[in-house]
Protein backbone atom coordinates (compact mmCIF):
# COMPACT_ATOMS: atom_id res chain seq x y z
CA UNK A 1 0.00 0.00 0.00
CA UNK A 2 1.14 3.47 -0.93
CA UNK A 3 -0.17 6.58 0.82
CA UNK A 4 0.34 10.23 -0.02
CA UNK A 5 -0.57 12.97 2.47
CA UNK A 6 -0.73 16.57 1.38
CA UNK A 7 -1.47 19.44 3.71
CA UNK A 8 -2.77 22.87 2.81
CA UNK A 9 -3.91 25.85 4.79
CA UNK A 10 -3.48 26.35 8.50
CA UNK A 11 -2.51 29.58 10.17
CA UNK A 12 0.62 29.89 8.04
CA UNK A 13 1.88 28.58 4.73
CA UNK A 14 4.93 26.57 5.72
CA UNK A 15 6.56 25.26 2.53
CA UNK A 16 8.26 22.35 4.27
CA UNK A 17 4.98 21.09 5.71
CA UNK A 18 3.02 21.67 2.51
CA UNK A 19 5.14 19.24 0.50
CA UNK A 20 3.33 15.97 -0.15
CA UNK A 21 4.54 13.17 2.12
CA UNK A 22 4.56 9.68 0.70
CA UNK A 23 4.56 6.47 2.70
CA UNK A 24 5.29 3.10 1.24
CA UNK A 25 4.02 0.73 3.89
CA UNK A 26 6.83 -1.73 3.11
CA UNK A 27 9.32 0.84 4.43
CA UNK A 28 7.51 1.37 7.74
CA UNK A 29 7.94 -0.70 10.90
CA UNK A 30 5.59 -3.73 10.61
CA UNK A 31 3.37 -2.72 13.53
CA UNK A 32 2.86 0.76 12.12
CA UNK A 33 2.20 -0.56 8.61
CA UNK A 34 -0.33 -3.00 9.98
CA UNK A 35 -2.10 -0.32 12.01
CA UNK A 36 -2.32 1.88 8.93
CA UNK A 37 -3.67 -0.93 6.76
CA UNK A 38 -6.30 -1.73 9.36
CA UNK A 39 -7.23 1.93 9.67
CA UNK A 40 -7.58 2.40 5.88
CA UNK A 41 -10.02 -0.50 5.76
CA UNK A 42 -11.88 0.49 8.93
CA UNK A 43 -12.41 3.94 7.42
CA UNK A 44 -13.74 2.38 4.18
CA UNK A 45 -11.37 4.77 2.51
CA UNK A 46 -12.03 3.59 -1.03
CA UNK A 47 -15.77 4.17 -0.56
CA UNK A 48 -15.37 7.71 0.83
CA UNK A 49 -16.50 10.69 -1.29
CA UNK A 50 -13.93 12.97 -2.88
CA UNK A 51 -14.47 15.65 -0.23
CA UNK A 52 -15.32 15.07 3.42
CA UNK A 53 -16.41 18.06 5.50
CA UNK A 54 -17.58 21.52 4.53
CA UNK A 55 -15.95 24.85 5.24
CA UNK A 56 -18.28 27.01 7.31
CA UNK A 57 -19.02 30.54 6.17
CA UNK A 58 -16.34 32.91 7.36
CA UNK A 59 -14.03 30.13 8.52
CA UNK A 60 -10.29 30.75 8.20
CA UNK A 61 -6.95 29.06 8.82
CA UNK A 62 -8.39 25.56 8.68
CA UNK A 63 -6.20 22.80 7.32
CA UNK A 64 -7.19 20.76 4.30
CA UNK A 65 -5.65 17.30 3.91
CA UNK A 66 -5.52 15.52 0.59
CA UNK A 67 -5.08 11.82 1.05
CA UNK A 68 -4.31 9.53 -1.89
CA UNK A 69 -4.06 5.80 -1.33
CA UNK A 70 -3.05 3.10 -3.81
CA UNK A 71 -3.64 -0.53 -3.04
CA UNK A 72 -3.76 -3.52 -5.35
CA UNK A 73 -4.33 -1.59 -8.54
CA UNK A 74 -6.94 0.81 -7.15
CA UNK A 75 -6.29 4.40 -6.30
CA UNK A 76 -8.52 6.90 -4.50
CA UNK A 77 -8.17 10.50 -3.34
CA UNK A 78 -10.13 12.09 -0.51
CA UNK A 79 -9.94 15.68 0.68
CA UNK A 80 -10.50 16.08 4.40
CA UNK A 81 -11.57 19.47 5.71
CA UNK A 82 -10.94 20.30 9.32
CA UNK A 83 -12.38 19.53 11.78
CA UNK A 84 -12.50 15.88 10.71
CA UNK A 85 -15.45 14.51 12.66
CA UNK A 86 -15.64 10.96 11.27
CA UNK A 87 -13.74 8.91 13.88
CA UNK A 88 -12.15 6.36 11.53
CA UNK A 89 -10.87 8.96 9.08
CA UNK A 90 -9.58 10.97 12.00
CA UNK A 91 -7.74 7.96 13.36
CA UNK A 92 -6.20 7.33 9.94
CA UNK A 93 -5.06 10.92 9.78
CA UNK A 94 -3.56 10.73 13.28
CA UNK A 95 -1.65 7.56 12.39
CA UNK A 96 -0.24 9.25 9.29
CA UNK A 97 0.80 12.32 11.25
CA UNK A 98 2.53 10.06 13.77
CA UNK A 99 4.35 8.22 10.95
CA UNK A 100 5.36 11.59 9.57
CA UNK A 101 6.79 12.67 12.93
CA UNK A 102 8.69 9.39 13.27
CA UNK A 103 10.23 9.83 9.82
CA UNK A 104 11.15 13.40 10.66
CA UNK A 105 12.88 12.32 13.87
CA UNK A 106 14.74 9.62 12.01
CA UNK A 107 15.88 12.09 9.35
CA UNK A 108 17.12 14.48 12.05
CA UNK A 109 19.23 11.79 13.70
CA UNK A 110 22.91 12.10 12.76
CA UNK A 111 23.96 9.34 10.35
CA UNK A 112 26.66 6.91 11.41
CA UNK B 1 1.06 45.58 31.53
CA UNK B 2 -2.42 44.53 32.55
CA UNK B 3 -5.01 42.09 31.47
CA UNK B 4 -7.45 43.12 34.15
CA UNK B 5 -10.39 45.02 32.84
CA UNK B 6 -10.04 48.66 33.88
CA UNK B 7 -13.58 48.81 35.19
CA UNK B 8 -13.78 52.58 34.88
CA UNK B 9 -17.15 54.18 34.67
CA UNK B 10 -18.05 55.09 31.16
CA UNK B 11 -20.11 58.25 31.10
CA UNK B 12 -23.18 57.26 29.17
CA UNK B 13 -24.10 60.95 29.07
CA UNK B 14 -21.59 61.45 26.29
CA UNK B 15 -23.57 59.22 24.01
CA UNK B 16 -26.33 61.73 23.49
CA UNK B 17 -24.10 64.76 23.27
CA UNK B 18 -23.46 66.44 19.95
CA UNK B 19 -19.96 65.85 18.56
CA UNK B 20 -18.66 69.34 19.34
CA UNK B 21 -19.48 68.91 23.04
CA UNK B 22 -17.71 65.56 23.09
CA UNK B 23 -14.71 67.20 21.44
CA UNK B 24 -14.68 69.90 24.09
CA UNK B 25 -14.66 67.26 26.82
CA UNK B 26 -11.87 65.53 24.98
CA UNK B 27 -9.88 68.74 25.05
CA UNK B 28 -10.65 70.04 28.53
CA UNK B 29 -11.95 67.18 30.64
CA UNK B 30 -10.25 65.15 33.34
CA UNK B 31 -8.14 62.19 32.14
CA UNK B 32 -11.01 59.75 32.69
CA UNK B 33 -13.46 62.03 30.93
CA UNK B 34 -11.04 62.53 28.09
CA UNK B 35 -10.64 58.81 27.66
CA UNK B 36 -14.38 58.26 27.60
CA UNK B 37 -14.97 61.13 25.20
CA UNK B 38 -12.26 60.00 22.84
CA UNK B 39 -13.72 56.54 22.83
CA UNK B 40 -17.08 57.92 21.93
CA UNK B 41 -15.60 60.02 19.18
CA UNK B 42 -13.69 57.05 17.95
CA UNK B 43 -16.85 55.57 16.51
CA UNK B 44 -17.01 57.19 13.15
CA UNK B 45 -20.57 56.74 12.08
CA UNK B 46 -20.21 58.60 8.80
CA UNK B 47 -19.73 55.57 6.64
CA UNK B 48 -21.97 53.34 8.66
CA UNK B 49 -24.80 55.79 8.08
CA UNK B 50 -23.94 55.95 4.40
CA UNK B 51 -23.87 52.21 4.13
CA UNK B 52 -27.21 51.80 5.82
CA UNK B 53 -28.75 54.02 3.19
CA UNK B 54 -27.13 52.18 0.31
CA UNK B 55 -28.27 49.07 -1.49
CA UNK B 56 -25.39 47.15 0.04
CA UNK B 57 -26.46 48.22 3.47
CA UNK B 58 -30.08 47.33 2.83
CA UNK B 59 -29.11 43.68 2.41
CA UNK B 60 -27.40 43.52 5.74
CA UNK B 61 -28.91 42.60 9.05
CA UNK B 62 -30.74 45.71 10.17
CA UNK B 63 -30.64 45.33 13.94
CA UNK B 64 -27.23 46.63 14.97
CA UNK B 65 -26.48 48.87 17.84
CA UNK B 66 -24.33 51.88 17.35
CA UNK B 67 -21.16 51.19 19.26
CA UNK B 68 -20.93 54.74 20.54
CA UNK B 69 -24.23 54.35 22.35
CA UNK B 70 -23.02 51.44 24.41
CA UNK B 71 -22.79 52.25 28.07
CA UNK B 72 -20.49 49.50 29.33
CA UNK B 73 -18.32 46.87 27.78
CA UNK B 74 -20.02 43.49 27.79
CA UNK B 75 -17.24 40.95 27.73
CA UNK B 76 -18.47 37.39 27.66
CA UNK B 77 -15.72 34.82 27.45
CA UNK B 78 -16.10 31.07 27.50
CA UNK B 79 -13.09 28.77 27.36
CA UNK B 80 -13.69 25.11 26.67
CA UNK B 81 -11.23 22.29 27.30
CA UNK B 82 -11.29 19.78 24.45
CA UNK B 83 -9.00 17.37 26.39
CA UNK B 84 -7.42 16.10 23.17
CA UNK B 85 -10.78 15.44 21.48
CA UNK B 86 -12.07 17.08 18.33
CA UNK B 87 -15.83 16.93 18.85
CA UNK B 88 -17.19 20.28 20.01
CA UNK B 89 -17.83 21.79 22.45
CA UNK B 90 -15.69 20.00 25.05
CA UNK B 91 -15.97 20.93 28.73
CA UNK B 92 -16.47 24.50 29.90
CA UNK B 93 -13.30 25.29 31.84
CA UNK B 94 -13.57 29.00 32.55
CA UNK B 95 -16.27 31.58 31.95
CA UNK B 96 -16.44 35.34 32.38
CA UNK B 97 -15.42 36.54 35.81
CA UNK B 98 -14.00 33.24 37.04
CA UNK B 99 -10.46 33.13 38.37
CA UNK B 100 -7.44 31.48 36.81
CA UNK B 101 -7.69 27.70 36.47
CA UNK B 102 -3.97 26.94 36.48
CA UNK B 103 -4.28 25.39 33.04
CA UNK B 104 -1.97 27.62 31.05
CA UNK B 105 -3.78 27.23 27.71
CA UNK B 106 -7.18 27.94 29.30
CA UNK B 107 -5.85 31.00 31.09
CA UNK B 108 -3.91 32.32 28.11
CA UNK B 109 -6.99 31.99 25.93
CA UNK B 110 -9.13 33.74 28.56
CA UNK B 111 -6.63 36.59 28.96
CA UNK B 112 -6.01 36.84 25.21
CA UNK B 113 -9.72 37.05 24.46
CA UNK B 114 -9.98 39.75 27.12
CA UNK B 115 -7.07 41.74 25.68
CA UNK B 116 -8.60 41.48 22.20
CA UNK B 117 -12.05 42.51 23.38
CA UNK B 118 -10.57 45.44 25.33
CA UNK B 119 -8.53 46.54 22.32
CA UNK B 120 -11.54 46.85 20.04
CA UNK B 121 -13.66 48.37 22.79
CA UNK B 122 -11.14 50.94 23.96
CA UNK B 123 -9.72 51.92 20.59
CA UNK B 124 -12.76 51.73 18.32
CA UNK B 125 -15.67 51.53 20.74
CA UNK B 126 -16.47 48.18 19.16
CA UNK B 127 -18.49 45.79 21.30
CA UNK B 128 -17.04 42.39 20.39
CA UNK B 129 -16.56 40.92 16.93
CA UNK B 130 -20.02 41.77 15.66
CA UNK B 131 -20.22 45.08 17.56
CA UNK B 132 -23.25 43.66 19.31
CA UNK B 133 -21.67 41.91 22.26
CA UNK B 134 -21.14 38.51 20.67
CA UNK B 135 -19.80 36.05 23.27
CA UNK B 136 -16.24 34.92 22.61
CA UNK B 137 -15.74 31.17 22.63
CA UNK B 138 -12.34 29.53 22.57
CA UNK B 139 -11.61 25.82 22.56
CA UNK B 140 -8.18 24.73 23.75
CA UNK B 141 -6.35 21.38 23.89
CA UNK B 142 -7.94 20.51 20.56
CA UNK B 143 -6.71 17.18 19.18
CA UNK B 144 -3.47 15.46 20.03
CA UNK B 145 -0.19 17.23 19.21
CA UNK B 146 -2.33 19.43 17.02
CA UNK B 147 -0.25 22.02 15.12
CA UNK B 148 -2.73 24.74 14.30
CA UNK B 149 -5.22 27.37 15.43
CA UNK B 150 -8.26 28.27 13.37
CA UNK B 151 -11.51 30.20 13.29
CA UNK B 152 -14.40 27.97 12.26
CA UNK B 153 -16.79 30.83 11.64
CA UNK B 154 -18.06 30.87 15.22
CA UNK B 155 -15.31 29.84 17.57
CA UNK B 156 -11.57 29.89 18.00
CA UNK B 157 -9.79 26.57 18.17
CA UNK B 158 -6.27 26.03 19.51
CA UNK B 159 -4.01 23.02 19.42
CA UNK B 160 -1.30 22.26 21.95
CA UNK B 161 1.34 21.90 19.24
CA UNK B 162 3.52 18.83 18.91
CA UNK B 163 6.34 20.32 20.98
CA UNK B 164 8.80 19.51 18.20
CA UNK B 165 7.81 22.17 15.68
CA UNK B 166 5.25 24.21 17.57
CA UNK B 167 4.46 25.15 21.14
CA UNK B 168 0.87 25.65 22.27
CA UNK B 169 -1.01 28.04 19.98
CA UNK B 170 -2.32 30.20 22.82
CA UNK B 171 1.24 31.33 23.55
CA UNK B 172 1.14 34.31 21.16
CA UNK B 173 -1.36 37.06 21.90
CA UNK B 174 -1.21 38.17 18.26
CA UNK B 175 -2.33 34.71 17.15
CA UNK B 176 -5.38 34.97 19.43
CA UNK B 177 -6.07 38.46 18.07
CA UNK B 178 -5.55 37.14 14.54
CA UNK B 179 -8.21 34.44 14.92
CA UNK B 180 -10.72 36.80 16.50
CA UNK B 181 -10.12 39.42 13.81
CA UNK B 182 -11.31 36.85 11.26
CA UNK B 183 -14.66 37.04 13.02
CA UNK B 184 -14.68 40.82 12.74
CA UNK B 185 -13.73 40.72 9.04
CA UNK B 186 -16.54 38.29 8.35
CA UNK B 187 -18.92 40.66 10.11
CA UNK B 188 -17.69 43.87 8.46
CA UNK B 189 -16.46 42.73 5.08
CA UNK B 190 -16.81 40.09 4.24
CA UNK B 191 -13.71 39.39 2.21
CA UNK B 192 -13.68 36.16 0.24
CA UNK B 193 -11.08 33.73 1.53
CA UNK B 194 -9.40 33.40 -1.84
CA UNK B 195 -6.54 35.06 -3.75
CA UNK B 196 -6.02 38.80 -3.15
CA UNK B 197 -9.24 39.29 -1.17
CA UNK B 198 -8.25 36.31 0.97
CA UNK B 199 -4.76 37.71 1.43
CA UNK B 200 -6.33 40.99 2.56
CA UNK B 201 -8.52 39.00 4.95
CA UNK B 202 -5.39 37.34 6.35
CA UNK B 203 -3.52 40.65 6.45
CA UNK B 204 -6.30 42.33 8.42
CA UNK B 205 -6.12 39.51 10.94
CA UNK B 206 -2.35 39.91 11.23
CA UNK B 207 -2.62 43.68 11.56
CA UNK B 208 -5.24 43.69 14.30
CA UNK B 209 -3.62 40.69 15.98
CA UNK B 210 -0.36 42.61 16.11
CA UNK B 211 -2.10 45.80 17.28
CA UNK B 212 -3.77 43.89 20.13
CA UNK B 213 -0.31 42.81 21.27
CA UNK B 214 1.22 46.25 20.76
CA UNK B 215 -1.48 47.92 22.83
CA UNK B 216 -1.24 45.29 25.53
CA UNK B 217 2.52 45.87 25.73
CA UNK B 218 2.05 49.63 25.29
CA UNK B 219 4.48 49.68 22.37
CA UNK B 220 4.92 52.40 19.78
CA UNK B 221 5.35 51.38 16.14
CA UNK B 222 9.14 51.48 16.37
CA UNK B 223 9.16 49.39 19.57
CA UNK B 224 6.92 46.63 18.19
CA UNK B 225 8.43 43.44 16.78
CA UNK B 226 5.77 43.23 14.03
CA UNK B 227 5.98 39.44 14.24
CA UNK B 228 3.06 37.05 14.09
CA UNK B 229 3.48 34.05 16.33
CA UNK B 230 6.64 34.99 18.23
CA UNK B 231 7.28 32.21 20.76
CA UNK B 232 5.19 29.72 18.84
CA UNK B 233 8.04 27.88 17.12
CA UNK B 234 9.45 25.16 19.35
CA UNK B 235 12.97 25.20 20.65
CA UNK B 236 15.44 24.11 17.98
CA UNK B 237 13.36 25.35 15.06
CA UNK B 238 15.35 27.89 13.09
CA UNK B 239 13.06 30.87 13.10
CA UNK B 240 11.54 33.54 15.27
CA UNK B 241 7.86 33.50 14.24
CA UNK B 242 5.35 32.52 11.56
CA UNK B 243 5.51 35.82 9.73
CA UNK B 244 7.24 39.16 9.85
CA UNK B 245 5.12 42.13 8.85
CA UNK B 246 8.14 44.40 8.78
CA UNK B 247 10.53 42.10 6.89
CA UNK B 248 8.44 39.52 5.05
CA UNK B 249 10.35 36.40 4.11
CA UNK B 250 12.64 36.47 7.16
CA UNK B 251 10.53 34.81 9.86
CA UNK B 252 12.07 31.33 9.56
CA UNK B 253 14.45 29.27 7.50
CA UNK B 254 14.40 25.75 8.82
CA UNK B 255 15.20 22.30 7.41
CA UNK B 256 11.71 20.99 8.27
CA UNK B 257 9.50 24.06 7.88
CA UNK B 258 11.35 25.36 4.84
CA UNK B 259 11.97 29.03 4.20
CA UNK B 260 9.45 31.79 4.85
CA UNK B 261 7.90 32.36 1.38
CA UNK B 262 6.32 35.76 1.98
CA UNK B 263 7.06 38.50 -0.57
CA UNK B 264 7.88 42.08 0.46
CA UNK B 265 6.83 43.67 -2.83
CA UNK B 266 4.30 43.21 -5.63
CA UNK B 267 7.05 42.24 -8.05
CA UNK B 268 7.48 39.05 -6.01
CA UNK B 269 3.74 38.34 -5.69
CA UNK B 270 3.29 34.57 -5.61
CA UNK B 271 0.73 33.20 -8.05
CA UNK B 272 -0.45 29.86 -6.76
CA UNK B 273 -3.58 27.77 -6.38
CA UNK B 274 -2.33 26.41 -3.10
CA UNK B 275 -3.37 27.90 0.24
CA UNK B 276 -6.59 29.30 -1.29
CA UNK B 277 -4.54 31.18 -3.82
CA UNK B 278 -1.73 32.14 -1.46
CA UNK B 279 -3.77 33.88 1.25
CA UNK B 280 -1.04 33.25 3.87
CA UNK B 281 1.72 34.06 1.37
CA UNK B 282 0.81 37.37 -0.27
CA UNK B 283 -0.78 38.81 2.88
CA UNK B 284 2.72 40.13 3.58
CA UNK B 285 2.31 42.85 0.93
CA UNK B 286 -0.56 44.71 2.64
CA UNK B 287 1.01 43.80 6.02
CA UNK B 288 4.21 45.58 5.10
CA UNK B 289 2.31 48.58 3.72
CA UNK B 290 0.56 48.93 7.08
CA UNK B 291 3.81 48.58 8.99
CA UNK B 292 5.61 51.14 6.80
CA UNK B 293 2.79 53.67 7.21
CA UNK B 294 2.81 53.12 10.98
CA UNK B 295 6.58 53.55 11.21
CA UNK B 296 6.39 56.65 9.04
CA UNK B 297 3.77 58.30 11.25
CA UNK B 298 5.33 57.11 14.51
CA UNK B 299 3.58 56.81 17.86
CA UNK B 300 1.07 54.08 18.61
CA UNK B 301 0.16 52.26 15.40
CA UNK B 302 -3.45 51.68 16.48
CA UNK B 303 -4.18 55.38 16.87
CA UNK B 304 -3.92 56.55 13.28
CA UNK B 305 -2.99 53.83 10.81
CA UNK B 306 -5.00 51.28 12.78
CA UNK B 307 -8.02 53.57 12.63
CA UNK B 308 -7.53 54.13 8.89
CA UNK B 309 -7.44 50.38 8.24
CA UNK B 310 -10.40 49.80 10.53
CA UNK B 311 -12.47 52.37 8.66
CA UNK B 312 -11.31 50.89 5.34
CA UNK B 313 -12.62 47.49 6.43
CA UNK B 314 -15.98 49.10 7.23
CA UNK B 315 -16.06 51.16 4.03
CA UNK B 316 -19.01 50.64 1.72
CA UNK B 317 -16.65 50.46 -1.25
CA UNK B 318 -15.01 47.33 0.12
CA UNK B 319 -16.34 44.47 -1.97
CA UNK B 320 -16.01 40.77 -1.12
CA UNK B 321 -13.58 40.30 -4.04
CA UNK B 322 -11.54 43.41 -3.20
CA UNK B 323 -7.99 43.32 -4.53
CA UNK B 324 -4.90 45.04 -3.11
CA UNK B 325 -5.11 48.10 -5.40
CA UNK B 326 -8.70 48.82 -4.54
CA UNK B 327 -8.06 48.34 -0.85
CA UNK B 328 -5.05 50.65 -1.07
CA UNK B 329 -7.22 53.37 -2.56
CA UNK B 330 -9.84 52.90 0.14
CA UNK B 331 -7.21 53.28 2.87
CA UNK B 332 -5.94 56.42 1.17
CA UNK B 333 -9.43 57.89 1.01
CA UNK B 334 -10.06 56.95 4.63
CA UNK B 335 -6.81 58.64 5.64
CA UNK B 336 -7.85 61.88 3.96
CA UNK B 337 -11.38 61.65 5.32
CA UNK B 338 -10.22 61.05 8.88
CA UNK B 339 -7.16 63.26 9.06
CA UNK B 340 -7.54 65.80 6.28
CA UNK B 341 -6.93 65.83 2.58
CA UNK B 342 -3.30 66.12 1.58
CA UNK B 343 -2.22 65.57 5.19
CA UNK B 344 0.79 63.64 6.47
CA UNK B 345 -1.44 60.61 7.20
CA UNK B 346 -2.67 60.34 3.62
CA UNK B 347 0.87 60.85 2.33
CA UNK B 348 2.24 58.16 4.66
CA UNK B 349 -0.41 55.69 3.54
CA UNK B 350 0.16 56.40 -0.17
CA UNK B 351 3.90 56.27 0.27
CA UNK B 352 3.71 52.94 2.14
CA UNK B 353 1.65 51.34 -0.64
CA UNK B 354 4.09 52.77 -3.17
CA UNK B 355 6.96 51.06 -1.36
CA UNK B 356 5.30 47.67 -1.80
CA UNK B 357 4.62 48.36 -5.48
CA UNK B 358 1.05 49.66 -5.42
CA UNK B 359 0.59 53.15 -6.77
CA UNK B 360 -2.43 54.78 -5.25
CA UNK B 361 -4.20 57.16 -7.59
CA UNK B 362 -7.40 58.66 -6.34
CA UNK B 363 -8.65 59.26 -9.87
CA UNK B 364 -8.92 55.54 -10.49
CA UNK B 365 -11.35 54.87 -7.67
CA UNK B 366 -14.43 53.61 -9.42
CA UNK B 367 -16.86 54.96 -6.82
CA UNK B 368 -16.99 58.75 -6.84
CA UNK B 369 -16.20 60.48 -3.59
CA UNK B 370 -19.27 61.69 -1.83
CA UNK B 371 -18.98 65.49 -1.49
CA UNK B 372 -20.64 65.62 1.92
CA UNK B 373 -17.74 63.69 3.36
CA UNK B 374 -15.68 66.83 3.18
CA UNK B 375 -17.86 68.52 5.79
CA UNK B 376 -15.36 69.62 8.41
CA UNK B 377 -17.72 68.96 11.33
CA UNK B 378 -17.50 65.23 10.68
CA UNK B 379 -13.73 65.23 10.62
CA UNK B 380 -12.06 64.11 13.80
CA UNK B 381 -8.83 65.62 12.48
CA UNK B 382 -9.20 68.57 14.80
CA UNK B 383 -9.21 66.51 17.90
CA UNK B 384 -6.14 66.69 20.04
CA UNK B 385 -3.71 63.88 19.62
CA UNK B 386 -4.32 61.65 22.60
Amino acid sequence: MHIELKREGGIAFLPGLNRPRTFDLRDLPPAQAEALTRSVHAASFFQQPAVVGTAAKGAADQTRYTLTIEEGGRRHTVQLLEPVQEPHLRELLELLKQAERDLRREAARPHQ
Amino acid sequence: MRLVHPGWHRHSLYCILPPYVVRTIAQNGSPAQRAAALRTMAVDSTFRALRLSSAVGAQRAPARRLGGMMAESQRQRFIYDMSGQEGFPGTLARSEGQGATGDVAVDEAYDGLGATYDFFWEVFGRDSLDDSGMPLNAHVHYGVNYDNAFWDGQRMVFGDGDGELFNRFTISLDVIGHELAHGMTEDEGPLMYFRQAGALNESISDIFGSLVKQKFLNQTADQADWLIGAGLLAEGVQGKALRSMKDPGTAYDDPVLGKDPQPAHMRDFVKTWEDNGGVHINSSIPNRAFCLAALQLGGYAWEKVGRIWYEALRDMRLRPDCGFARFARITSLCASRLYGEGGTEEAAVNDAWGQVGIKVTREKVSVARVPTLKAPAAQPSRRPSA
